[in-house]
């Protein structure tokens, strides 16, 4: 069997053992999707680029500290990026609403079938209205948000990331979702009352 | 349904885990609930301005600089211990290396020591009380007394090894010439002596002949 098939407690096993190409095939299955989630919770790629490399550089220093008992290794990285990210939250919670999102667009899409330049400039308008209220949220909101509407993933994987009952996340969506309607309508310039929300 | 009920599974009937009683009852409350309504049309919108920013970044992946300066730093963690080790091996080594320096100095002069054929009178040249039987006025005095030369002034002890020993007969006012001082009333008297000259010719120190009389220079 090829490297390329190993499982990941393998390819950690190995990359501990100063295998580099484990290593790197480690990181090249896990870093996209670890990208994308510090990308959406802190809404800088900048911030996301050094979250990543702080996860891997924790894994290069300690690889010993994943545990094959307690969970996958994608779900051991998830939790190391889940503190950074949090960590970089509780840091600069001030520099979210400022930042420019000219400068991140690393990996971003255009429209698939951009007709005109006005279509393009209001899917642009619609997509900088949603990024600001999702950013906006509180980081616990946000990260529900980010999880079951950006990540699509079921409220069950969400909880067992998240080390929290589903009922949990269940109660951040519904809370998260009522902010995020009157931040979006207010943004929109058509406030509405939120019957959920704080 | 109330309201507040529907808000809490309504807005993702298929994702909530309500069950089908729940689900109908939702489906009953929304179609008489304008409120309810309104909101899962809203919800619906934001939720479709959540997909284009989704899709927006759904292929985001980490700069490729990233990966490099990963794969630097795993290469540099994983170098044999030796070189890890580096600043405590330098210091060992530097150590090492002073602990030999001081080793070679002490053998160095403890071989020329005991390899010295001739043995120089490591006191300089000094003012000592006159003899009884010599002038009062003489100050300077060479030791004739078991062969020992004295070192001229300005002299520095050095390697003897290769230095030679030269017999020679001279007046007594010469050895002012190599900075010793003489005794005018004598300086025409002829003596023996020994003159040790280094490797480059020059006179490194003198030693008086037991014939030259009492061993005084002058």
């Amino acid at each position: 069997m090829g490297i390329e098939e190993e499982r990941d407690d393998v390819l950690l096993r190995r990359a501990a053992k100063g295998d580099e190409d484990a290593f790197t095939l480690l990181y090249r299955r896990h870093q996209g999707a670890l990208y994308r989630y510090a990308l959406r919770m802190t809404g800088a790629a900048w911030s996301a680029e050094e979250v990543v490399q702080e996860v891997f550089m924790t894994l290069i220093r300690e690889p010993r500290k994943f545990d094959v008992e307690r969970g996958t290794v994608g779900a051991f990285l998830f939790g190391i990026t889940r503190n950074r990210v949090m960590k970089h939250l509780e840091r600069r919670p001030r520099e979210l609403p400022v930042e420019d999102p000219a400068n991140d667009r690393a990996g971003a899409r255009e429209p698939a079938d951009p007709v005109t330049p006005a279509v393009v400039a209001e899917h642009q308008e619609r997509i900088e209205r949603v990024r600001e209220a999702v950013l906006g949220l509180p980081a616990e909101f946000r990260e529900a948000v980010v999880l079951c509407e950006l990540e699509e993933m079921s409220y069950e994987e969400a909880a067992r990331l998240c080390g929290c009952p589903i009922g949990t996340i269940r109660s951040r969506l519904h809370r998260a979702r009522a902010l995020l309607l009157a931040k979006l309508e207010l943004l929109r310039g058509t406030p509405r009352q939120a019957s959920a929300g704080d | 349904m109330n309201c507040e009920e529907f808000e809490l599974i309504g807005l993702d009937l298929n994702q909530s885990g309500a069950r089908e009683e729940e689900l109908a009852a939702a489906k009953e409350h929304l179609r008489n609930c304008a409120k309810c309504a309104v909101l899962v049309e809203s919800w619906e919108e934001a939720r479709a301005e959540l997909f284009l920013l989704a899709d927006r970044t759904r292929e985001a992946e980490t700069p490729a600089r990233v990966e490099m300066r990963l794969r630097q730093e795993f290469r540099a963690r994983r170098r044999p211990k030796i070189f890890q080790r580096r600043p405590a091996a330098a210091a060992a080594a530097a150590w090492a290396l002073a602990a030999a320096a001081v080793l070679i100095i002490g053998v160095s002069w403890w071989a020329w020591k005991n390899s010295q054929g001739i043995r120089i009178a490591n006191h300089p040249v000094v003012a000592q009380p006159a003899p009884e039987d010599t002038q009062a006025n003489e100050v300077l005095l060479a030791d004739n007394d078991g062969g020992a030369f004295t070192l001229l002034p300005g002299s520095i002890v050095q390697e003897t090894e290769n230095a030679s020993v030269m017999q020679v007969r001279m007046q007594r006012g010469a050895l002012g010439a190599l900075g010793l001082p003489v005794d005018q009333e004598r300086v025409s008297d002829w003596i023996q002596v020994d003159l040790l000259v280094g490797e480059d010719g020059i006179p490194e120190a003198v030693r008086l002949h037991q014939d030259a009389g009492q061993g005084t220079l002058q």
